[in-house]
C-alpha cells in the first residue's frame, strides 16, 4: 500500500527497533501522510501487518495519540494553540478571528477542501505565543493581521506546491 | 542587573551559528565525547555525580544517581532513552535546544549511552515537533556520513545508534514510564512502579529516560569539569538552566540562567516587566501543573529547592506571567481542560475528577456558580491528589488547590455578582 | 515462609508477593476490582488502597498505598479498615459511580455486582455530582456476549483477558481519558471460543452473557458445584438454576485443571441438563411387539424372568457403555456382567483425541474427545472399540446391555441389535438404541444424579444432583445395582446410597482408588497419579 519512496523509508525504520511493534508510532505517521493526512481501516489493518500486531491494537494505539486523524483534514491544517501560555496573550481571539473568517469551527473542514483548523493543547511555542503549526510549519507570534495575509498566500499558493517546501 | 549565563547557549547565543556539524565543530565541538571515551564509563558517571546535575524534565532527580541504578550484567541490551516530549504548557526550552544547536545535545546523549553501555539510544521527540525532528534527523545522518555515529564511534572501538522516535501527540507521554509503553508501540499508559525503567524499561531492559537538557549539561560537564560546573549554581542546584518565560511580559522567550537567581529579577530584567505598565497579579513557576504563587510571593531564588519551599516547585523551569487584569477562573478553567484532555483515562480519580473539574468550573464562567460548587471544587481537586498512579492526578490537582487558596475572591466575584 | 500484618493478624507471603494476593489467599477481604489473580496487575482502579502504617523497617508509607501492586514485606504493618483508608474507598467509589448509570433495576449483574456490594459496604450513599453522564450505546461484540458501555467501569479486565488470556486481542481500549472506551475493533465480533470468561470477569454489568439475559435475577440462583461433561477436560463448574431449571454453567475455580476458565461451548451444555423432548420419563417394556409403560418392579420381574428362560452364557452377553457415563456407573455394569455371567465384554466407544497445542493455557481447554469419563473406562479395564472387535462380539449376543447413548452413528452395531434376544437400554435420553430396546431403565441427567469422572490427565473430580429428578427415573448406578442384586439374588436391604457404592467401588479397586471415602473427594477433585504416590508413601511406611 505505500509508494515505493515510503516503503523504503519503512524498512529503514523497521530495521532501527528491536521488535517490529516498536515501530508502529513512526509508521502510523507514515502511512497517514501517504493517505493524505487521515488513518482509515484499511491502513489501520496493513500497518497491524507490517508490527505483527492486531488490528484492535493499532486501532487503540492511534485513538490514543490526537495527532491521528479518522477524517480527512483540510490541504492546510490550521492547528491553533490555546493552551495556558497562549490563552494569556490571545490563542483564543486568534482561534476565533480564523473561525470567523473561514467560516467553520475548529474540528471542521472549509468546503473547498483548503483549510481545517483543530484547537491544540500545548503545541511547545510558549515563548513565542501565541501559535500555530500550519501542517509541518510552526507560525508563531500571532496577530489577526498576521493571519490574514497567511491565509491570502496559502490561498493563493498552486495547487501543487506544498507549505513547506 | 541580571545577566544570562551561557553555557548551553553559548553557540545559539553566537551571531551566525546556524547549528550545522560544521559550525558546531568550528566552535569548538565534539571535544567533550573523546574525554569522556579516555574514561571508564563508572567514571563518566561519577564524575556526573560529583557535578551534581540535576535532572531538567521537572522532578531534579539527580542524573548521576539515577545513572547508577542501571542494573547490570543483565544479559539485555540497556538503552539511553531522552525524553523530548516536551508538553508541559509553558515549557519550550528543548525545543532551542534540538533546533539550534542538536549537535551540542547529540554529543551529551552519546556520552551519556557510553557512560550506560547503551549500544543504541532513542529520542523520543513529541510529535508536532517537525521542525525539531528534522534538525534532529538531519544532524543524526550528518554523523554517521562523518563517522561520527556507527559501529566506530568517533572512529574509536564503541558501535552506537541513535534513532529519532516520534510521538503522536499526548501529554503523558513526559512521564518516563508511558513514555516507554509508546515508544515500544502501545498506548501511552503510565506503568506500575516497581519494577523502574533502570531494572526492566525499554522492551523489559535496563533504561534510563533523561530530558534533553539534562544530557546537554553532560557535554558541558565533560568539558568544564565537576567543580566548574557546580560553581555555576546554588548549593545543592548545580549549573545553569534554561527558563522558558511566557505570558505577559515585555520580552518572553527562553533564556539560561544560573540555578538560584531571584525569580523576580528574571522576570523584571530579562523578561523586560509585565506588559503595557501593568501590576502583576501572579506567576506560575515550574510549567502549569506548578502552584501558583501571588505577586508577593516571588521574591525568591529560582531553584529547585527554594521554589519547593516556598510551596510550589520550579519542575521544568516555565514560568507563565499574568498580569492584574487577568481572570484565573479562566486561566485555571484552561488548566483543567488541558488535563481533562490529557488524561490517559485509566485510573479512576483522573479519569472522573478531571472532567468533573472542569464542569464545575464551566458552571463558573457561565455565571452557575455558588459557594457549594466552590467547596466541591475544592474536595474534587485536593482528592485527584496522592491517589492516582502516576504524577498527573497530583498535576491536575496542584493548580486547582492553589488558584483556590490564593485567590479566592476572584471565583467568589464571578456568583457575588451573578446573584 | 516470613508473615506481615493486616489490622495485626500475621499473613503469610512468599517473596516478592503483593499485599492483596496473600491477603485474598489468607481468605481476608480487601475491595478491589482491576486485580484478577491470572492477570497482570495495572493497579487503575485504586479501590484496593489501604494504609502501609509500618513498611517493615518501623516508618510509615507516605501515602496511601494500592495493595496490588505493593511488595508484602516481613513484619510490615497493613491497616485495611482506619479511618484513612474509609476515606479514599469512599472518594474512589463516589468517583467511579460519577458515570456509572445506576441501571441495577434492569441490569443482569445485579445481585453478584462487585460495584454494587462495594458501594453498599464502602460508599457514602450520596454524589454530589449533578451533570449529564456519559452515554454509549449497547453493543453487539460477540456470539456469547454482549457490551453494554455505560456500565464499564474501565478496569480494563476484558481487554487484559483478550491479551494475555486467549491471545486474540480483539477487544482493547480505544480513546483516552474521560472518552476511554473497551470495545472491538471496528464493530468486528469477537471470535475466541471463551467469551463467556469475560462476563465472569467483568465486575459489573457491562459485559453479560447473552443467554442468561433477562432470564433471571442473580440472587435467585442456587449453585451446586458439578464438572462440565463438553468434553474430557472436565472443566470444574457451578450448576447454578432455579425453579428446578438450569440457567447457566458458572467456571469454578481449580488450578489443576481449568484455572478460573471455561469454554462457551461447555457454557451451552446448560441446555442439555433441561432438555424435555427426548427425554426417556418412564420405565418401559416390550409388550407383544409393542413398547408399553410399566411400573418399575414390572420391568425388573420381566427382565429377570427372560434371563432365566435365555441362561445366556458368557459369550452371549454384550455391554456398551458410553464414555458419558460415570465411573460408578461403569464399575457396576462391568460387575453386572462378571458376577452375574462371568463376562468381560464391556465395551466402550474409544476415540483417539487432541487438544491444541498453545502457549496460551485456555487453548488447551478445548479437547476433540467430546465425552467427559473415556479416561475412566480406560483405567476401569473395559474394552475400547479400537482394540477389541465389538461387531463380532455382538454377532453371538443374546443378551444387549445398553448404558446411555455409544455407538449411534455405527450403523451395522445398530443393525446387530435386531438379532439379540434381550435388549436392556439404561440411559436418560432417547436414541437409535431405545427403539430396538426391550426393557427401557429411565435414568437421569447430568444435573440430577451424582457420580464422578476422570479427565484427560486422570484427574478424579465428583458432581453434585442439582435439580430434583421425575418420580419415574432412578440414576444409573441405583438401576445397575438393582439389577446386580436382582442377578446374584441378594436381598435388597433398602435403596442403596451413592456413598456405598463410591465405597464398594474403591475398596475393590483399591489399587486404583486407593480406598478412598466419598468425603475425601472434595470438591476441586484428586488426582490419580498423585492418590498412587499417597498410598505408596503409605505402603512403605505401613
Amino acid at each position: 500500500m505505500f509508494s515505493p519512496e515510503t516503503q523504503q523509508q519503512v524498512d529503514r525504520l523497521l530495521s532501527r527497533y528491536p521488535i517490529r511493534r516498536n515501530a508502529l508510532l513512526p509508521l502510523l505517521h507514515l502511512a497517514q501522510k501517504e493517505n493524505q493526512g487521515w488513518l482509515d481501516s484499511r491502513w489501520v489493518n496493513h500497518v497491524a501487518e507490517l508490527c505483527e500486531v492486531s488490528p484492535t491494537h493499532v486501532e487503540g494505539v492511534a485513538t490514543f495519540y490526537t495527532m491521528f486523524r479518522f477524517r480527512p483534514p483540510g490541504k492546510y491544517h490550521l492547528q491553533v494553540c490555546t493552551c495556558v501560555p497562549c490563552c494569556l496573550v490571545g490563542g483564543p481571539e486568534i482561534l476565533e478571528h480564523l473561525e470567523h473568517k473561514l467560516g467553520i469551527h475548529a474540528g471542521h473542514t472549509t468546503k473547498d477542501g483548503l483549510f481545517s483548523i483543530e484547537e491544540m493543547e500545548c503545541i511547545g511555542a510558549c515563548s513565542y505565543a501565541p501559535a500555530m503549526i500550519v501542517n509541518e510549519d510552526y507560525v508563531e507570534q500571532l496577530t489577526p493581521e498576521k493571519i490574514d495575509q497567511l491565509l491570502d498566500t496559502l490561498a493563493t499558493t498552486p495547487q501543487e506546491q506544498e507549505t513547506h517546501a | 542587573m541580571l545577566e544570562e549565563t551561557l553555557v548551553l547557549f553559548r553557540n545559539i547565543r553566537t551571531s551566525r551559528y546556524d547549528g550545522t556539524l560544521d559550525s558546531y565543530r568550528k566552535a569548538g565541538g565534539y571535544q567533550s565525547l573523546p574525554k569522556a571515551l579516555a574514561m571508564q564509563p563508572e567514571e563518566v558517571i561519577a564524575l556526573v555525580k560529583e557535578a551534581g546535575l540535576r535532572g531538567r524534565g521537572g522532578a531534579g532527580f539527580p542524573t548521576g544517581l539515577k545513572w547508577s541504578f542501571m542494573a547490570k550484567n543483565t544479559g539485555k541490551p540497556s538503552y539511553l532513552v531522552c525524553n523530548a516530549d516536551e508538553s508541559e504548557p509553558g515549557t519550550c526550552k528543548d525545543r532551542e535546544l534540538m533546533l539550534k544547536d542538536p549537535h551540542l545535545f547529540l554529543e551529551g546523549m552519546m556520552i551519556g549511552c557510553y557512560a550506560l553501555g547503551c549500544h543504541h539510544g532513542y529520542i523520543y521527540v513529541r510529535g508536532e515537533y517537525f521542525p525539531a525532528i528534522k534538525s534532529l534527523n538531519k544532524a543524526i545522518d550528518d554523523c554517521y556520513r562523518e563517522g561520527i555515529l556507527g559501529p566506530k564511534l568517533l572512529g574509536g572501538d564503541y558501535a552506537l545508534d541513535l534513532t529519532v522516535h516520534t510521538g503522536a501527540g499526548a501529554y503523558i507521554c513526559g512521564e518516563e514510564s508511558a513514555l516507554l509503553d509508546s515508544l515500544e508501540g502501545k498506548r501511552g499508559h503510565p506503568r506500575v512502579k516497581p519494577p523502574f525503567p533502570a531494572v526492566a524499561g525499554f522492551n523489559s531492559c535496563p533504561t534510563s529516560v533523561n530530558n534533553v537538557e539534562t544530557l546537554t549539561n553532560v557535554t558541558a560537564i565533560l568539558e568544564m569539569g565537576a567543580d566548574a560546573y557546580k560553581s555555576l549554581g546554588s548549593p545543592n542546584n548545580a549549573g545553569t538552566h534554561l527558563v522558558s518565560l511566557s505570558g505577559h511580559v515585555n520580552r518572553p522567550g527562553v533564556y539560561e540562567v544560573a540555578m538560584g537567581v531571584g525569580l523576580r529579577d528574571i522576570i523584571q530584567e530579562l523578561g523586560g516587566g509585565v506588559r503595557g505598565g501593568k501590576q502583576l497579579k501572579g506567576v506560575i513557576p515550574g510549567g502549569s501543573s506548578s502552584p501558583v504563587l501571588r505577586a508577593d510571593e516571588i521574591d525568591i531564588a529560582y531553584d529547585f529547592d527554594s521554589v519547593g519551599k516556598a510551596g510550589s516547585m520550579m519542575g521544568s523551569s516555565a514560568i507563565m506571567v499574568f498580569d492584574e487584569d487577568t481572570d484565573v477562573v479562566k486561566l485555571l478553567h484552561r488548566i483543567s481542560r488541558f488535563y481533562n484532555h490529557e488524561s490517559c483515562g485509566q485510573c479512576t480519580p483522573c479519569r472522573e475528577g478531571t472532567h468533573w473539574a472542569r464542569q464545575l468550573l464551566r458552571d463558573f464562567l457561565q455565571n452557575n456558580g455558588s459557594e457549594r460548587k466552590l467547596n466541591r471544587l475544592q474536595r474534587v481537586g485536593r482528592n485527584m491528589g496522592g491517589t492516582t498512579l502516576c504524577a498527573l492526578g497530583d498535576a491536575a490537582s496542584m493548580p486547582i488547590v492553589s488558584f483556590l487558596k490564593k485567590f479566592p475572591d476572584d471565583f467568589r466575584q464571578y456568583y457575588a455578582t451573578a446573584s | 515462609m516470613e508473615v506481615f500484618y493486616i489490622d495485626d493478624q500475621p499473613v503469610p507471603f512468599e517473596k516478592g508477593e503483593k499485599i492483596l494476593s496473600a491477603a485474598l489467599r489468607a481468605g481476608l477481604e480487601i475491595p478491589h476490582f482491576c486485580y484478577h489473580p491470572a492477570l497482570s496487575v495495572v493497579a487503575t482502579c485504586r479501590m484496593c488502597l489501604v494504609d502501609v502504617t509500618d513498611l517493615g523497617n518501623g516508618r510509615p508509607a507516605p501515602k496511601l498505598m494500592t495493595s496490588c501492586s505493593t511488595d508484602a514485606m516481613p513484619n510490615m504493618r497493613v491497616s485495611t479498615q482506619n479511618d484513612k483508608v474509609q476515606e479514599g474507598r469512599e472518594l474512589v467509589m463516589e468517583y467511579l459511580l460519577v458515570n456509572h448509570p445506576l441501571d441495577c433495576p434492569i441490569c443482569d449483574q445485579s445481585g453478584e455486582c462487585t460495584l454494587q456490594d462495594h458501594s453498599y459496604a464502602h460508599g457514602t450513599g450520596h454524589s454530589e455530582m449533578e451533570y449529564n453522564k456519559r452515554v454509549y450505546g449497547w453493543r453487539d461484540i460477540g456470539t456469547f456476549v454482549q457490551l453494554e458501555r455505560n456500565r464499564c467501569i474501565h478496569c480494563s479486565r476484558c481487554d487484559r483477558f483478550t491479551r494475555e488470556i486467549t491471545g486474540t486481542d480483539e477487544f482493547g481500549m480505544f480513546n483516552r481519558g474521560h472518552e476511554l472506551t473497551l470495545d472491538t475493533f471496528s464493530d468486528r465480533a469477537m471470535t475466541n471460543h471463551f467469551q463467556g470468561n469475560m462476563a465472569d470477569i467483568c465486575p459489573v454489568g457491562a459485559i453479560t452473557e447473552k443467554e442468561f439475559r433477562f432470564k433471571r435475577r442473580a440472587w435467585k440462583l442456587r449453585k451446586v458445584p458439578s464438572v462440565c461433561t463438553g468434553c474430557s477436560t472436565g472443566c470444574n463448574i457451578t450448576i447454578e438454576h432455579d425453579r428446578n431449571e438450569v440457567l447457566r454453567l458458572k467456571p469454578r475455580e481449580n488450578q489443576d485443571v481449568n484455572q478460573w476458565w471455561m469454554c462457551d461451548e461447555g457454557r451451552l451444555t446448560y441446555q442439555q441438563m433441561n432438555e424435555r423432548e427426548q427425554r426417556l420419563a418412564k420405565p418401559m417394556g416390550r409388550v407383544k411387539g409393542k413398547l408399553l409403560q410399566v411400573t418399575w418392579q414390572q420391568l425388573y420381574d420381566a427382565v429377570a424372568d427372560r434371563l432365566e428362560a435365555l441362561k445366556p452364557n458368557r459369550e452371549q452377553v454384550v455391554a456398551l457403555v458410553d464414555t458419558d457415563s460415570t465411573l460408578e456407573e461403569m464399575f457396576l455394569l462391568r460387575r453386572l456382567l462378571q458376577e452375574v455371567f462371568s463376562s468381560d465384554q464391556v465395551f466402550y466407544p474409544q476415540q483417539d483425541w487432541t487438544q491444541p497445542e498453545s502457549e496460551f493455557f485456555i487453548e488447551t481447554l478445548i479437547t476433540t474427545d467430546k465425552a467427559p469419563n473415556q479416561a475412566g473406562a480406560r483405567l476401569l479395564g473395559l474394552k475400547g472399540s479400537q482394540e477389541h472387535d465389538v461387531i463380532s462380539a455382538m454377532k453371538s449376543a443374546k443378551l444387549l446391555l445398553v448404558l446411555g447413548n455409544p455407538f449411534i452413528n455405527e450403523q451395522p452395531l445398530l443393525d446387530l441389535a435386531g438379532t439379540t434376544e434381550l435388549m436392556v437400554h439404561i440411559a436418560s435420553r432417547q436414541s437409535e438404541w431405545t427403539d430396538r430396546a426391550d426393557a427401557i431403565f429411565p435414568g437421569q441427567n447430568h444435573a440430577e444424579k451424582e457420580g464422578s469422572f476422570l479427565n484427560k490427565q486422570e484427574h478424579w473430580q465428583r458432581f453434585w444432583p442439582a435439580l430434583r429428578p421425575s418420580r419415574h427415573v432412578r440414576p444409573e448406578w441405583q438401576i445397575l445395582s438393582e439389577l446386580l442384586h436382582m442377578g446374584t439374588a441378594t436381598p435388597v436391604q433398602q435403596t442403596p446410597q451413592f456413598s456405598q457404592i463410591f465405597q464398594q467401588m474403591t475398596s475393590i479397586e483399591h489399587n486404583l482408588f486407593g480406598n478412598l471415602a466419598l468425603e475425601k473427594l472434595g470438591e476441586s477433585g484428586i488426582s490419580l497419579a498423585n492418590l498412587r504416590q499417597q498410598s505408596d508413601t503409605l505402603a512403605q511406611t505401613a
